[in-house]
């Protein structure tokens, strides 16, 4: 046993109930601590994840009772992959802001540490958990913790952004516990591979039903078309690396909570085509609305909202090189989208309208945040040789084998519409002048250290697209394999039963 | 109890739990006061707990506890799972609530009004 | 007429959910042996608690319960980070309004008998109906019946915080112990006594003593923040 993935939760929230009793005696504990905490669990979910690439997937009972009858945790190649990716999105979204709230008071400071930390340990409870309730719980502390995240400056606009976010939530979070009720009516269970398991019992009708509140109540999180009404809001209003947090941590969450709906727990065959169809409308709107932005982060959000459709397309297309596709598109985005919003925060930091207007000529000015930006821009669209265009082809190649024409040229014309908005932004950087009235605001150093981490990752995947894809394609085996999970889960309650 | 009332029971707990959510949805969708949507929203929120309690009964249930005094087979004691759930549901609702009802205070600050009309800096 | 899309809209929700929901429950689930039998099995037998709704909370869903405290917990930060103001008058009040002689004299009468009662509740958790949230809750709603009644009371917001702080620090440490103790997280590792004996269930009864704990100076800490916003 190389570790323990309840430590993964246990700790953030053991640090979380401890932040207030020190910060009463030493001030600076207040933003470490969070540190200390991201950096621990990155280190042991990063050992697990090595461990269970080679081995077994490690399956952690909760209070002794086994699978379906105690909470389980489970840390597949999958989960595990996801995790980690996320606890290190929530180390570089903490890097960043560490010294940036130097002119912040106490207070504040100090629930934003508390609450940053919250939002990756829910994020990755709501992907290791076996439980759907237990996910519902934890998708409950992510999204708390995202309100207050969101309202977090007292001087914009954030108070309206996060109640419309709260509203949507809240309305998600009744339909997801309606999902649950009908779920648990029928089967009288509530451990995922017990359902899986038992879920050819029910009738249809009540399994559309459910997976439609279902859809209901996850889409909020994992930004699916009609639902992702607060995600520019939001993104706008919340101070620049939440934005990137929410990007890479809350989005993901909400995807992986999708995803293992659709291929492990309902057997519905149609619902693959479902998540082809609702891929597509929520990328072409998404990526339509983004071209007509005049503000940064809101053209970033609707990009982020546009990436999610093309990941949904990619998991509908169904075979395992989909899944793979699907998988390299999250990774990648992962890591694109948080430098975006990084460099992109700095790019308009002392500007009071974000307004992409504002960021005329800064390339001399900054020119490593500049650089960085580009960066970002060129690798999400998919040029080579970065690292976005090796998910963009693997998408492009899944379909092909499928001979899913239709998706191909959709995808083709909506990286041209990436294109263009991308490029006008580029554009504006590097080859207009700068306006006076723009005050240019150096990175700090630790700030530039989190941005050149995530640059440099994308290089290195670029140029060497293989060190991540053994992992990914242990991943994408892990997630259509339903009957191992189940097996996984539920045999280890044969064998040890009291 | 007989058959009949046990049926009415059934059906009066669960068309009154629909019954609640709607009209929690209809308070959520057409008031324009942030106090009154917030309404709404805990509105939704009791019709959902009582779904979820309606579900777990049984015909002539008891409660699941041991207690003495309280001794009967545990065949006629109604599903203890949906009421842990109801407990746990019941804390995160207030705890939105909460938030909900802060941010309610800090847009009244800025806005000086509950109107969600004139609340409109970003778009709905 | 956009209530009048809506009236429709919803008619035809309502609709829907009432030909779907009708029959949920109706004869039990499809499947027989769910974990109710289970847990109603194990709670007598093995962990020696009555209150199977205690034991399910604390014990079999106990990872639920650890979360939920959390989920509270941050709404309580999250309403300290929301209304925070630079300049914080701490102890003057926002909503006051003189009370009555009666309702003063009363108040201080009930207050102990409140607290009593929720200490009770919470106290007798595993044996009879009740329990951590539950008595918390009362015990909430006595400070918030003082706090109604007298302009001038005031509770410390530090002993709150460290109430609340040392309560979730136990209920994660105690949840660890059991880890280190060669079995799992949040595990029974204390002896379990006999069914319907005070000290019985193990560790079940102290962590609900701990949510009690917590859950009163949370609420009683959200009341006071909202009470203490001033314009």
């Amino acid at each position: 046993m190389v570790g323990s993935p309840v430590l993964l939760i246990a700790i953030p929230l053991l640090a979380a109930f401890l932040i207030p009793l020190i910060g009463m005696i030493w001030k600076e504990s207040v933003r470490l601590i969070p540190g200390l905490v991201l950096a621990f669990m990155l280190v042991s979910s990063a050992s697990m994840l090595l461990y269970v690439t080679n081995n077994s997937t490690i399956i952690e009972t909760i209070a002794g009772w086994q699978a379906p009858w105690g909470i389980n945790l489970v840390f597949s190649p999958l989960t595990g992959f996801l995790a980690t990716l996320m606890i290190f999105l929530g180390f570089i979204v903490w890097l960043f802001s560490y010294r940036f709230k130097r002119n912040v008071d106490f207070e504040p400071a100090k629930k934003y540490f508390i609450f940053l930390m919250m939002l990756v340990a829910g994020a990755v409870g709501i992907v290791i958990t076996g439980d759907i309730f237990n996910q519902f719980v934890f998708i409950e502390i992510t999204s708390i913790s995202a309100y207050a995240l969101t309202a977090f400056y007292t001087g914009r606009n954030s108070a309206e952004a996060s109640f419309k976010y709260l509203l949507m939530g809240s309305l998600s979070s009744s339909a997801l516990l309606i999902a649950i009720a009908i779920i648990y009516s029928q089967l009288g269970t509530l451990n995922m591979a017990d359902i899986a398991d038992k879920m050819y019992l029910m009738p249809t009708g009540y399994k559309i039903t459910a997976l439609i509140f279902f859809f209901m109540g996850i889409g909020i999180e994992a930004e699916i078309f009609p639902l992702n009404g607060w995600a520019p809001d939001a993104y706008t209003e919340a101070p620049g690396p939440i934005g990137a947090a929410f990007a890479g941590i809350v989005v993901k969450a909400g995807v992986y909570a999708m995803i293992r709906l659709v291929f492990t727990l309902f057997d519905i065959p149609n619902s693959m085509q479902f998540l082809v169809v609702i891929g597509l409308v929520t990328l072409i709107v998404a990526e339509t609305s983004a071209i007509k932005q005049d503000k940064l982060k809101r053209m970033l959000a609707y990009s982020s909202i546009g990436q999610m459709g093309l990941v949904f397309v990619a998991f509908g297309i169904g075979t395992a090189e989909g899944v793979f596709a699907a998988l390299f598109l999250m990774l990648n985005h992962a890591i694109i989208k948080p430098l975006l919003f990084l460099s992109g925060s700095y790019l308009v930091f002392n500007s009071k309208e974000k307004k992409i207007s504002e960021v005329n000529g800064l390339g001399k000015h900054m020119p490593i945040t500049s650089l960085l930006f580009a960066l970002g821009a060129f690798a999400i669209v998919g040029l080579p040789p970065f690292s976005g265009f090796w998910s963009k082809l693997s998408v492009l190649t899944a379909a092909a084998n499928e001979g899913m024409i239709l998706i191909i040229a959709l995808v083709l014309i909506v990286s041209v519409v990436e294109i263009v908005y991308y490029f006008r932004v580029v554009n504006r950087i590097y080859f207009f002048e700068k306006s006076d009235n723009v005050v240019v605001q150096k990175p700090r150093i630790n700030a530039m250290i989190a941005m050149l981490i995530l640059g440099s990752i994308i290089l290195v995947i670029g140029f060497d697209p293989d060190i991540v894809s053994i992992y990914l394609h242990k991943a994408s085996h892990d997630l259509m394999n339903t009957r191992e999970y189940i097996d996984n889960v539920l045999s280890i309650g044969q064998s040890l039963t009291k | 109890m007989n058959n009949e009332l046990y049926e009415i029971l059934r059906y009066g707990i669960l068309g009154g739990s629909i019954l609640l959510i709607l009209i929690g949805l209809y308070a959520a969708l057409t008031k324009r006061s942030l106090i009154k949507i917030i309404i709404g929203l805990s509105i939704v929120d009791g019709g959902i707990h009582l779904l979820l309690i309606g579900i777990g009964y049984v015909k002539n249930g008891t409660a699941p506890i041991f207690s003495p005094g309280f001794e009967n087979s545990t065949a006629n004691m109604v599903d203890p799972v949906p009421q842990a759930l109801v407990l746990t549901a019941i804390v995160i609702g207030f705890a939105v609530t909460a938030v909900a009802l802060s941010l309610v205070i800090r847009l009244y600050r800025h806005h000086n009004t509950l109107e969600i009309d004139e609340i409109k800096n970003l778009k709905w | 007429m956009k209530k009048l899309i809506v009236i429709l809209l919803l008619a035809v929700t309502g609709y829907f959910m009432v030909i779907s929901f009708m029959d949920l429950g109706k004869d039990g689930p499809v499947v027989k042996n769910g974990v109710k039998d289970f847990y109603l099995d194990k709670t007598v037998s093995e962990l020696k608690v009555a209150n199977t709704i205690t034991s399910i909370v604390v014990n079999f869903r106990g990872f639920d319960t650890l979360g939920e405290v959390t989920v509270l917990f941050l709404a309580a930060t999250a309403l300290g980070g929301i209304l925070y103001k630079k300049r914080h008058h701490v102890g003057e009040r926002s909503v006051l309004f003189p009370s009555s002689t009666i309702v003063k004299a009363g108040s201080k009468l009930l207050f102990p008998a409140i607290i009593l009662l929720g200490v009770y509740v919470f106290v007798h958790g595993h044996l009879s109906p009740g329990g951590g949230f539950q008595g918390g809750t009362i015990i909430a709603t006595g400070f918030l019946l003082m706090l109604l009644a007298y302009d001038n009371f005031s509770v410390s917001h530090k002993v709150l915080s460290y109430i609340e702080s040392f309560a979730g620090i136990f209920f994660v440490l105690f949840g660890l112990s059991g880890m280190f103790m060669g079995k799992t997280f949040l595990e029974n590792f204390m002896p379990v006594g006999n069914l319907n004996d005070l000290f019985s269930g193990g560790i079940i009864p102290i962590i609900y003593i701990l949510v009690g704990f917590k859950v009163a100076a949370e609420l009683t800490g959200l009341i006071y923040t909202v009470l203490n916003e001033k314009e």
